[in-house]
């Protein structure tokens, strides 16, 4: 058995950046790099089609659900570009703009400052939220599409479509600096500065915690199903179960492999399977919940870096893992077998 | 025996100035001179949204100052936000830089910016904190210094003055002679062992500015051996320096205590902390520096042969009971309270 029939390389580039943000949807796969260059991929052959510059740099980039459209935040503004005619919308308003999140393939949420704005495909602004506390650091669709969550000091605030001010908050003091909302809409958490993760529970707005992180947690990230959050703040990634009642009094699986975590990303589907990369340029692939709680797992293989460190990872579906290496080296790995790594 | 190698040849965290001052005292002139000299260095410039006047140089950025508590129990542990995300996103760069200065507001409290360095362990892998510089308006200084404010409120030019490691004190050319001496004695009399640069347009040799290693544990008190010996207490003050000289070796579980209950105690009001000690048992130099609660400490050079074992010790502060501190001071010696 080689490893390299397992998780087989499909395409390698290079571009002329340290990328920051990885973004696969549909047949296309963004990265974004620091200095605000983002180039459009065929996520089958790794052809460039098309790409745009963001002026004051670029922090995250997201493609639009029907691969239509791509949004670039950075320190300094945001830019969208549309595939159909290549068309690159650049805004440059002087805001940090910390994160962007697509409701669907015609509107997309971007953080500007203290506020969100919901955009359409040119650009325009449909409507915007309120000033939060302080400068939004990110932001998550729920109700499909219909409720804009958006995290900032001191709160999670949900806006309904078209209303600035929040229809709920959920308060927690302490900088929110990831947020994941389980696809079940059930959970909502935080990743956060004080080396916790803060949980709500939608319902009811009950709150948990888990602290004694070693580490802020700045990564997190529900998989497909939303029964499992996993997390960094750690050497390990720690992996929550959120069925049921939730997580409440257990323990997490550790996925023990990097020394710093840098990139998560859940593969597509229900089996658990979960890239993870760290600063010594490692990816390892992970049966993420197996065995039992608390248990410390072991990936089931590991991919060969470029010495860099992982910069982002992202699934093209489930049969593809593309991986950005800080040195602006991009390739994508076959995963042929729906239910191996 | 082995001498240990000075700090800076292992440390290769880029060093990060903090550049503070009321609105006026020439930030964005020091700032400018930094980015146009040619100094052979690549310097990233942060500069405040409030800038006096906008400095045209790509590597500036816009920094709104966001505060953040900590979850720890401790009013005074904030960080900078904002900073901390600048600086994130700045090394993510390709292009290395060798020194990163932050110019913060004019009304900037020195101590989250100097505790983020402390508190965020992805800034602390990357970056060092080398020295907070405060420029003073020679001519101006002192009616901001006497500005009475109202209870609970800080007064922000006393406190960057506390602060700083460095203090150019700029446009003397627009201030007379007496003036210029009344200032020197104020700042000696809030913050007794700090470096005074006089400069007029804030022309001053960037050397003894940049790479100051105020922060650096192996120069601890290397600066100025001095600063004991200053007793300028004439000025009706609250915010002051008191340095303490103990001779003989100091008891680690009694200096423990003493100073975990000072500065859960005095931990707002402690701005500044640094010390050289001596404890009973250990062949090396113990030596710590602290803003506000945060204590880092490490131990240091070996004590030499016949070294007189001298403990050294000096916080600034708001309303600092000298006697209480020596008294304190003395009874962690291992030798206090013996005979009990």
């Amino acid at each position: 058995m080689s490893t390299a029939v397992n998780s087989p390389l499909v395409w390698d580039v290079a571009v002329d950046d340290a990328p920051v943000a990885l973004s696969a949807r549909g047949d296309l796969v963004a990265v974004a790099g620091a200095e605000g260059t983002v180039k459009v991929f065929d996520a089958a052959l790794g052809a460039e089609i098309g790409s745009f510059e963001l002026p004051g740099g670029a922090l995250r980039v997201g493609l639009s659900p029907d691969a239509g459209s791509v949004v670039a935040t950075g320190p300094t503004g945001y830019a969208l570009w549309r595939r159909a005619d290549g068309r690159t919308t650049v805004r440059e308003s002087g805001a940090w703009s910390a994160a962007a999140a697509w409701a669907d393939g015609t509107r997309v949420a971007v953080a500007s400052g203290r506020r969100a704005l919901v955009l359409d495909v040119g650009g325009g602004e449909l409507w915007r939220t309120e000033a939060a506390a302080s400068t939004v650091t990110d932001l998550a669709w729920m109700r499909q599409g219909r409720r804009l969550a958006v995290a900032a000091y001191g709160a999670v605030r949900c806006h309904e479509r078209h209303t600035e001010k929040p229809l709920v908050t959920y308060p927690y003091v302490g900088s929110h600096l990831a947020l994941a909302v389980a696809p079940t809409g059930r959970w909502i958490c935080s990743g956060n500065q004080d080396a916790s993760i803060h949980i709500w529970r939608t319902r009811d707005g009950s709150e948990l915690t888990m602290s004694g992180y070693p580490e802020k947690v700045c990564r997190l990230a529900f998989d497909d199903t939303g029964f499992w959050l996993a997390a960094d703040g750690a050497p390990d990634v720690t992996v929550w179960d959120f069925s049921g009642g939730g997580p409440e009094g257990t323990a997490p699986r550790s996925l023990r492999c990097h020394e710093t975590v840098t990139a998560l990303a859940w593969r597509p589907g229900a089996a658990g399977h979960l890239a993870s990369g760290g600063d010594d340029g490692t990816v390892a692939l992970w049966h993420a919940t197996a065995g039992r709680p608390q248990a410390r797992l072991r990936p089931v293989r590991e991919i060969e870096g470029t010495g860099a460190p992982v910069a982002a990872l992202t699934w093209a579906g489930p049969h593809l893992l593309a991986v950005a290496w800080r040195d602006g080296r991009i390739r994508t790995h076959g995963t042929p077998s729906r239910t191996a790594l | 025996m082995t001498t240990p190698e000075p700090r800076d040849l292992r440390d290769e965290r880029v060093p990060v100035t903090v550049l503070t001052g009321f609105l006026g005292s020439g930030k964005t002139t020091l700032l400018n001179r930094v980015l146009t000299e040619n100094h052979g260095l690549r310097i990233a410039v942060i500069e405040n949204e409030f800038g006096e006047v906008g400095i045209d140089d790509a590597l500036v950025l816009d920094a709104e100052e966001e505060i953040f508590e900590m979850n720890n129990g401790c009013i005074c542990c904030t960080v900078r936000g904002d900073l901390i995300r600048i600086l994130g996103a700045l090394m993510r760069r390709r292009e290395k830089f060798d020194h990163i200065l932050i110019e913060t507001t004019g009304l900037a409290d020195p101590a989250p910016v100097a505790q983020t360095f402390f508190m965020d362990d992805e800034i602390a892998s990357q970056l060092r904190l080398d020295a907070i510089v405060t420029l003073v308006d020679a001519a101006h200084v002192l009616q901001h210094l006497d500005e009475v404010k109202p209870e609970g409120v800080e007064n922000e030019a006393v406190e960057q003055i506390a602060f700083a490691d460095r203090i150019v004190l700029n446009k003397t050319d627009l201030a007379d002679e007496e003036t210029i001496g009344q200032v020197a004695r104020r700042i000696r009399a809030i913050n007794a062992g700090v470096h005074v640069l006089p400069a007029q347009h804030a022309a001053i040799d960037l050397r003894q500015v940049l790479d100051v290693g105020a922060f650096d544990l192996e120069r601890v008190l290397a600066d100025d051996p001095s600063f004991l010996t200053e007793t300028e207490h004439q000025h009706d003050t609250t915010v002051t320096s008191v340095g303490i000289e103990l001779h003989g070796e100091l008891d680690e579980d009694r200096l423990n205590a003493w100073l975990g209950s000072l500065l859960r105690a005095k931990g707002v009001d402690l701005f500044r902390s640094k010390g050289i000690l001596a404890i009973a048992g250990a062949p090396k130099q113990y030596v710590f520096q602290g803003v506000h609660m945060l204590l880092d400490g490490t131990f240091g050079r070996d004590w030499r042969e016949g070294e007189p074992r001298t403990n050294k010790l000096v916080f600034i502060g708001r309303d600092l009971d000298r006697e209480a501190l020596e008294r304190g001071f003395a009874d962690c010696l291992a030798t206090a309270g013996a005979a009990a």
